[in-house]
């Protein structure tokens, strides 16, 4: 079925809805649609990909189990009526929630949709332009701009009506640099929930900070092996309070046994000066909504306060089986894949110290500067986050540029060893998150400067 | 339906007078049952329908392309995507670029019937035998886990008469095997795609999976050591080989001057040998074409250590002025991009056993949290998940933490033994290898 209007939309869903009684069952039904634009500039190519929509409809049911049926706009609707279970008195085994109705669209203050391609493809040639002949070592710059709109539609058989449209934009820029057989890069990413302004916190000094450090890399030296105290940039900061610590906190992982923090709420996790929080409701960052994609308004989640854990990350059926009230983190890819908990903005709160006190602290230790990427351990509790590159500090200064570090090890021992904390202002950094290796969504994660006492590091 | 969807759009391309334009639409189904624990927690089934339409608007040396990608078939829209595709094309600018001529193409099986015939009742036998395995075995509980059927179709059509058709099938386990004694706990987490029914094989596939989460209950740190010698199990080597020879063997990479491979040079081992092969079965990038409608072929990369051939997709060969190798694959926003199919390293002359006999210190590992090398450096850094430590070509203690580090493109070139037996996972078929001149720090 194709639909001209949302009202359509949501009288389509309510008759659907209306079969499944809330006293027998729990079901809702989503409507997901993207429309993106992609731009890709390198010396070799100039791409441009224009999803104009896609869009999909999922419906699903919980009668003790889900069933789930995910299909494309223009198929038949009635499918879910023939494949969804209908039961009896069963309604009882997931909690109910009170109705509430949202109709929001988020405006950016230059909505991109007003720009002429044209326009788009300039800005990025542009800056493509001032990167490659900014130095002849620039052997390839990259640029990629992504546009996209998302539209999610909900309605439940508990009443609730619910509309979002949510504009991200992010931009991706890379030199990569060469001199004889030496390669290196750095990179450069800006984005959220935000229009077409994006543009200006992309300046001139930016870019050219960027092509410099990209060269410099060329003779940044292998960062050491072994215990160090360290330093985390906000960026890593972001990485770890995500990849480290959040995805532990994912109630999926508490009620499956496989979490090393399974029984440690309400206890020490984290040396007294960490607040760690999850917030879905904060304004324009990437992991920003009004309501998960299980119509549960997006809230505000205490993670961790004085070193203290005080919440899991719930989906309906996690917060139902752990008697918790859900702060909206029930998130899913699109139309095609499944609900879990996730992570929306996650980050640590700032602290006292300035971080050129925190740096002038430590006889030889390493700054880690750039989250790059890093990947989950739920039941070990073990760290693997990687920094893009960092610094050698010796007696109190940054003394040489690292390539890739790796930081691993437990990380409870990780953040009880956190000693310092920057009073820099919350910087985020767009994401894109998953669990496992799929079920991508965007997210942000940020914070201040962390100095570690001691922390295991290698060459990434 | 799906020819009445390329018809439609065909349909558009030509009333507005195209010349030079490819349509590529792909539908997916998937049934999955979700596990929690050993119980069903999740029945799923989603089908999912999306066509890429790309447009050439040729120049004197130049040639503009505009991609669009969409799921409407309402023709109103299909119309609008045609437009924007055409103004795309004359808004870009890049290398002269022609869409394949029809070809041969080899003709290779890629869809399980039985699969294709009834994949529900296929997925609930399978899904009930798989978990049957996880509960008859002792001594370890799942924590969770998914089954996934999949099957793809592929259609795709140019102006110059290629019109190519493909069906594939294929698994996607994810399942989490716990172990937990004396207040110790463990896991083994594997992810893993499979081509062929016969290669689910429950029974072998449960039993390791689960020795591997009950030895990693007793598992010891690694020691340091910055020259130590590391057998890759086939997974790990295929995460850290594939992005590395991904980019390195690349035409394009050859084209904008970042390769580090030269044609005739040595780059590894003298027992190393690679091939790319789009057509090898049981592996899951198989197809007799690739994503431009180009045959696809078995190429050696690297014989004998010595680096003899770069994969082409067409916009790099008609840069380079060679033939296209079937390397254009397709992201999913329907760009093309020159990359490796499949990768096969020939088997060596060492059984794993005789191999693990021969190496007096050094380590077994099978799985790292996120081995991820920089495709250009080839450097990485990655915390040690599952694995043993070896003395005296016998397994002395299973390890866990602790990082290991090294570098691909040295490490190619540090082959100490290449095993006979091969395994195949997601789109390699590797051998077990050992590398000497890696780093284990703790």
């Amino acid at each position: 079925m194709n639909f001209n209007i949302f009202q359509d939309i949501f009288a389509k869903f309510e008759e659907i809805s209306n079969n499944y009684k809330r006293e027998n069952q729990y079901f809702d039904i989503l409507y997901d649609s993207i429309s993106s634009i992609i731009i890709f500039k390198t010396p070799t190519s100039e791409d441009i990909s224009i999803n104009s929509k896609k869009a999909g409809i999922v419906a699903r049911t919980f009668t003790g189990t889900w069933n789930e049926i995910g299909i494309q706009e223009n198929e038949d609707l009635d499918i879910f009526q023939k494949k969804l279970p209908k039961v009896t008195k069963k309604g009882d085994l997931i909690s109910e929630f009170e109705a509430w109705s949202m109709n929001k669209e988020i405006q950016p203050r230059i909505d991109p949709k007003l720009i002429p391609i044209e326009e788009k493809l300039e800005k990025v040639r542009s800056i493509f332009n001032f990167i490659q002949n900014f130095d002849t070592r620039i052997l390839k710059t990259k640029v990629k701009y992504l546009e996209t709109l998302m539209t999610r539609i909900f309605v439940n058989n508990e009443g609730s009506q619910l509309r979002q449209v949510l504009p991200h934009i992010r931009v991706y820029i890379t030199p990569v640099a060469k001199e004889g057989r030496k390669t290196d890069f750095d990179h450069f990413t800006v984005g959220g929930m935000k229009g077409f302004e994006i543009f200006e916190e992309i300046t001139d000094i930016k870019l050219e900070e960027l092509a410099k450090n990209s060269i410099e890399m060329l003779d940044a030296e292998k960062a050491p092996n072994g215990n160090f105290p360290i330093i985390l940039d906000p960026n890593m900061t972001g990485l770890v309070a995500h990849e480290s610590f959040g995805h532990g906190l994912e109630a999926d992982q508490i009620i499956r046994e496989r979490s090393y923090l399974k029984d440690k709420k309400n206890q020490k996790v984290a040396s007294d000066i960490c607040a760690i929080y999850d917030t879905p409701s904060l304004e324009n960052k990437s992991g920003s909504y009004f309501f998960d994609d299980e119509g549960i308004r997006a809230g505000k989640n205490a993670l961790v306060e004085n070193g203290i854990l005080r919440n899991f990350i719930y989906d309906r059926r996690t917060a139902s089986l752990l008697n918790a009230l859900p702060q909206g983190n029930g998130r899913r890819e699109n139309y095609v894949h499944t609900i879990h908990p996730r992570m929306s903005n996650t980050y640590f709160e700032p602290g006292d110290y300035e971080i050129d006190e925190m740096i002038s602290e430590i006889k030889k230790g390493v700054i880690l500067v750039e989250g790059y990427f890093g990947m989950e351990d739920p039941l070990g509790g073990g760290c693997q986050c990687t920094s893009r590159k960092g610094y050698l500090i010796e007696n109190g200064e940054k003394v040489k540029l690292l390539k890739r570090i790796a930081l691993s090890g437990q990380v409870l021992d990780l953040f009880q060893n956190i000693d310092a904390i920057s009073k820099d202002d919350k910087n985020f950094y767009c994401g894109t998150c998953g669990k496992g290796y799929e079920d991508l969504v965007p997210v942000s994660s940020g914070g201040p400067y962390l100095r570690i006492k001691k922390a295991l590091i290698s060459p990434g | 339906m799906v020819n009445e969807s390329i018809a439609l759009i065909e349909k558009s391309l030509i009333s507005q007078n195209i010349q030079d334009y490819e349509i590529f639409l792909e539908e997916k189904q998937s049934f999955e049952t979700i596990f929690l624990k050993d119980a069903v927690n999740n029945e799923r089934e989603a089908k999912d329908l999306e066509y890429f339409i790309r447009i050439l608007n040729q120049k004197e040396k130049k040639t503009g392309i505009g991609v669009v990608r969409g799921n409407s078939l309402d023709s109103k829209q299909i119309e609008k995507n045609v437009e924007y595709c055409i103004q795309l094309s004359k808004t870009t600018l890049g290398p002269k670029y022609y869409f394949p001529s029809k070809r041969s193409i080899p003709n290779v099986n890629t869809a399980d019937q039985k699969i294709i015939q009834d994949p529900i009742s296929l997925k609930r036998d399978l899904s009930e035998k798989l978990i049957l395995e996880i509960r008859q075995t002792p001594n370890v509980q799942p924590t969770f886990g998914r089954f996934r059927i999949h099957i793809n179709y592929g259609y795709l059509k140019n102006s110059n008469g290629v019109d190519l058709k493909s069906l594939k099938t294929y698994f996607f386990i994810e399942f989490t095997l716990k172990a937990q004694k004396n207040g110790m706990i463990s896991e083994y987490w594997p992810l893993i795609y499979i081509k062929e029914r016969n290669q689910l094989d429950f029974k072998q596939r449960i039993a390791t999976w689960a020795k591997y989460a009950k030895d990693t209950l007793i598992a010891k740190p690694p020691m340091p050591d910055n020259n130590a010698i590391v057998i890759f199990h086939p997974h790990l080597l295929k995460n850290a080989i594939n992005p590395v020879i991904d980019f390195h063997s690349s035409g394009k990479a050859f084209h904008e001057k970042l390769s580090t491979y030269m044609i005739d040079e040595k780059v590894g081992s003298d027992k190393l040998t690679i091939y790319d092969d789009g057509l090898l079965e049981g592996t899951l990038n198989t197809n007799g074409w690739d994503g431009e409608g180009n045959a696809c072929q078995r190429t050696a990369i690297i014989k004998d250590g010595i680096f003899i051939n770069r994969l082409y997709d067409q916009k790099y060969a008609l840069l380079e002025k060679v033939s296209s190798t079937g390397n254009g694959r397709r992201d999913e926003n329907g760009i093309v991009y020159n990359g490796i199919t499949n990768l096969e390293i020939l088997s060596g002359d060492v059984p794993l056993e005789e191999m693990i006999g021969n190496i007096k210190s050094g380590y077994f590992i099978i799985n790292c949290a996120w081995l991820n090398p920089g495709e250009i450096s080839g450097s990485f850094g990655t915390e040690i998940r599952n694995g043993y430590y070896i003395k005296d070509g016998k397994f002395q203690n299973p390890i866990k933490g602790g990082n290991l580090s090294g570098n691909v493109l040295k490490m190619m070139s540090n082959c100490e033994y290449i095993s006979k037996e091969r395994e195949y996972s997601s789109n390699t078929l590797f051998p077990y290898i050992a590398f000497s001149g890696l780093t284990i720090s703790y």
